[in-house]
């Protein structure tokens, strides 16, 4: 804390939302949140975590700036500033928000205008001047550049004075956090991925909302190859930034697509693929203890995704389907995929499981007695059974 | 004499050893996964993931981003392909470089202003630190790129490139900044995202790895011209079947030597002290500041001033003692040219010529240096000696 290490960041102010609402479990999200802050540390530098004031204070080792914009994909915060941190002594005060000011002035166009606020939290109530007065005093010193006006009302750069006891934050920056819920605060969910854009941005979703997800992929091999495998292990490593660990069930399906070729009428195939891939992940989801299934259906959005046929699907889980894309827009989604990094991923023209035998003319409005007409025609449970016992595990790192 | 002794190698700066650890990571990509990554069978996916491990290791070490890790064939190729890679695709025509960088990237740059780009060198103030100021007032709207070197090979000096990123982005927005980070990788703690940089050039044989093999880091945003028409490899930067075992190796070595910074640090410097308490003793010897600057040096880069006769007299009498350094970078040797980095320093040619580099590695200890100390004294002897 000497005035040497106030010329970069040392600390990342971490700030949370709802879980504050949570009431009797707070302390479990936030225990959540501080695992799941250190998991995601760890890979750039050694840090400590302090918990204060219903924030937290991040202090990595090195490489403070990628800590800050590391947190920024860990679900449950909602902001994120790296900040300067130095005695609770008025002078040193000063220096560091000199420093962090000229810092936060660079991001800014040599002929800016940009209004400017100094906000101090005095929670260290001995401190001899009032947080307006530290305000002021700061604002005087330090906001000597012509492009700074003063303007309280509306700022658009602030200046932040975190005033403590043991020490003083000191920042100028503010990134944006996922908001969301701490991951693995609300069970754990098992999420149907194929190589597509959209079963990525449903996994997504629900890790946002604190599920941890366990991923279901099924190959066809050799109808398709390796490099397809290879695609959906590629987009769970993407995903596997925003929750501490996972692991995808790789689960052969030529055996089953054959079945149903031979078996079942060919509009009704792909529902029944479907029908299928539900069963199974039924089955992994008991072996993991998921709660759900999460897939990244949309209504209307392809054929095979109408009301009648989602029920079909629906109607073989023995676990609810959650589908947070149901009301999507595809333009939505695709914005979505950019922003987590999976759309460059999905966009590789790799072929899924999907596309095998695929008939020329689903069925849109699929009847789901017709499904178990179909099914009386192969044993379902036990190509499921067989299917999830051969299927392989991969743990991303 | 101890020539008979096991020889001791101090010219870490121009290259070094191969690591057995780096060597068996390499292995199974020579052995075993010859598949070019490339194809679609299982071969070529298995090469593809050596290929994308190395990638994630690489950003990891130097904290880059990911995916826009382009493997090349060494340093040059990188500091090449970013210097009028970043240049061509600018639509801009002003470029500024360094007053001390490599060859390649001062080939580079004449090599755009026979395109038409007006080049113009940086200045170095009287302590041979960068004049922030000098290039503050030579950046312009249509400043295409900045290119400044993050380590000194000569002199080991560190030059503040986060300030020169930030000044570059702030007055001239649009402009990238290259760095060629060659000598700093394994040597300072490196971060690409601090840094702020555009673009950042490493290279595998400083740090324990195969020759001819390289890359250039770049910001998630800096649009980039290839040099290489072909194939489309290297997301269509660097077109060419990927060299697997040599890509393997830098993601090793990279990981290896990120690692060791800071041990690495702390060794060099005490080696850097017995050499400085060794020349103490030699009448008009002196090791060469590395320049006035707020940044942390290199210390495992050594260039010591030696009175009496040409610095390649006193490599040979070292060397025929057992001690292998430098006269000049490996770049410049056997060129007659006198070193500009040195110049910038405020050398006078004459002593330029009589600079002998002495560069350490991790694996470099202390008694090493005491050693090329002993030997040192017995050459400064000889020489004084036969002078007239």
């Amino acid at each position: 804390m000497s005035s040497a290490q106030a010329v970069a960041p040392d600390a990342v102010l971490v700030r949370y939302g709802e879980l504050s609402l949570k009431g009797g479990n707070r302390r479990h999200f936030e225990n959540a949140l501080v695992r799941n802050v250190r998991s995601a540390c760890r890979e750039i530098a050694e840090a400590r975590v302090e918990r204060v004031w219903g924030r937290l204070a991040v202090f990595p080792e090195r490489r403070v700036e990628s800590v800050a914009r590391r947190l920024q994909q860990v679900f449950g915060i909602t902001s994120v500033s790296p900040a300067r941190t130095v005695p609770s002594e008025l002078e040193a005060i000063v220096s560091a928000a000199g420093a962090a000011l000229e810092e936060a002035l660079g991001d800014w166009p040599p002929e800016a205008r940009i209004p400017f606020a100094v906000r101090t939290r005095r929670a260290d109530k001995t401190f001899p001047l009032t947080s307006t007065e530290v305000d002021a005093h700061v604002a005087e010193q330090v906001a000597r550049d012509p492009r700074l006006t003063v303007n309280l009302s509306h700022p658009e750069l602030t200046l932040g004075i975190d005033l403590r006891r043991e020490r003083t934050y000191v920042f100028a920056r503010r990134l944006p956090g996922p908001g969301g819920l701490p991951v693995g605060t609300l069970g754990r969910v098992v999420c149907l991925l194929s190589g597509g854009i959209d079963s990525p941005v449903a996994a997504w979703m629900a890790m946002k909302r604190g599920a941890s997800v366990h991923y279901v992929t099924f190959h066809s091999y050799p109808y398709i190859g390796e490099p397809s495998k290879k695609k959906v292990v590629d987009l769970v490593r993407v995903l596997a930034r925003w929750q501490p660990a996972s692991s995808l069930t790789v689960v052969p399906f030529a055996k089953i697509q054959e079945t149903i070729r031979d078996h079942a009428p060919a509009p009704y195939r792909t529902v029944l693929y479907r029908r299928m891939m539900q069963r199974i992940a039924g089955r992994i989801a008991r072996d993991r203890r998921a709660g759900a299934v999460v897939t990244g259906e949309s209504l209307g959005q392809v054929a095979s995704q109408t009301l009648e046929n989602l029920t079909c699907i629906g109607a073989a889980s023995e676990l609810p389907v959650l589908r947070p894309l149901i009301a999507f827009d595809k333009e939505e989604t695709i914005a979505l995929a950019r922003r987590i990094g999976t759309y460059e991923v999905s966009i590789l023209p790799e072929p899924d499981c999907c596309t095998v035998f695929q008939p020329e003319r689903p069925v849109i409005r699929g009847r789901l007695e017709e499904c178990l007409r179909a099914e009386e025609r192969y044993d379902a449970a036990g190509l499921a059974d067989r299917a999830a016992g051969a299927a392989e595990q991969v743990e991303v790192a | 004499m101890i020539a008979a002794m096991q020889p001791i190698y101090l010219d870490n700066a121009a290259t070094t050893p191969l690591l057995p650890e780096v060597l068996e990571a390499m292995r199974p990509a020579l052995e075993q996964h010859f598949g070019n990554p490339s194809s679609r069978h299982p071969p070529g996916v298995r090469a593809r993931e050596l290929v994308d491990q190395a990638r994630r290791s690489v950003a990891r070490a130097l904290d880059a981003p990911e995916a826009r890790v382009v493997f090349t064939s060494g340093g040059t190729e990188a500091n090449d392909l970013a210097v009028l890679g970043l240049a061509r695709a600018s639509g801009r025509r002003h470029v500024l470089v360094g007053a001390t960088e490599h060859p390649c990237v001062r080939q580079a740059a004449a090599q755009l202003a026979r395109e038409g780009f007006e080049v113009e060198t940086l200045r170095l103030d009287a302590g041979g630190a960068l004049d922030l100021d000098d290039l503050a007032e030579r950046l312009r709207p249509d400043t295409a790129l900045c290119a400044v070197m993050l380590a000194n090979n000569e002199l080991g000096s560190v030059y503040p490139l986060r300030h020169v990123a930030r000044l570059v982005h702030a007055r001239s927005p649009g402009a990238r900044v290259h760095t060629d980070a060659v000598q700093a990788l394994g040597k300072l703690d490196l971060s690409m995202r601090e840094l702020g940089v555009d673009s950042l050039a490493i290279s595998a044989h400083k740090v324990h790895g195969p020759k001819g093999s390289g890359a250039l880091l770049l910001a998630e945003d800096a649009p980039l011209q290839p040099l290489l028409p072909g194939g489309g490899q290297e997301g269509g930067l660097r077109s060419g079947t990927e060299n697997v075992a040599g890509i393997v190796g830098l993601g090793r070595a990279a990981e290896l030597a990120e690692r060791a910074v800071a041990a690495f640090r702390e060794r060099a410097a005490a080696c850097r002290a017995a050499l400085e308490r060794g020349l103490a003793e030699i009448p008009g010897a002196r090791l060469l500041e590395p320049g006035a600057s707020s940044e942390p040096v290199l210390p495992m880069i050594a260039a010591a001033l030696l009175p009496g006769a040409p610095a390649e007299v006193w490599m040979h009498h070292l060397e025929a003692r057992g001690i292998y350094a430098s006269a000049g970078s490996a770049c410049q040797a056997g060129k007659n040219e006198v070193s500009p980095a040195l110049l910038a320093a405020g050398l006078r040619p004459d002593e330029a010529r009589s600079v002998l580099r002495f560069s350490t590695s991790r694996e470099t200890a202390v008694a090493d240096v005491e050693r090329a100390v002993e030997a040192l004294l017995e050459v400064a002897q000889t020489l004084e000696s036969v002078a007239p």
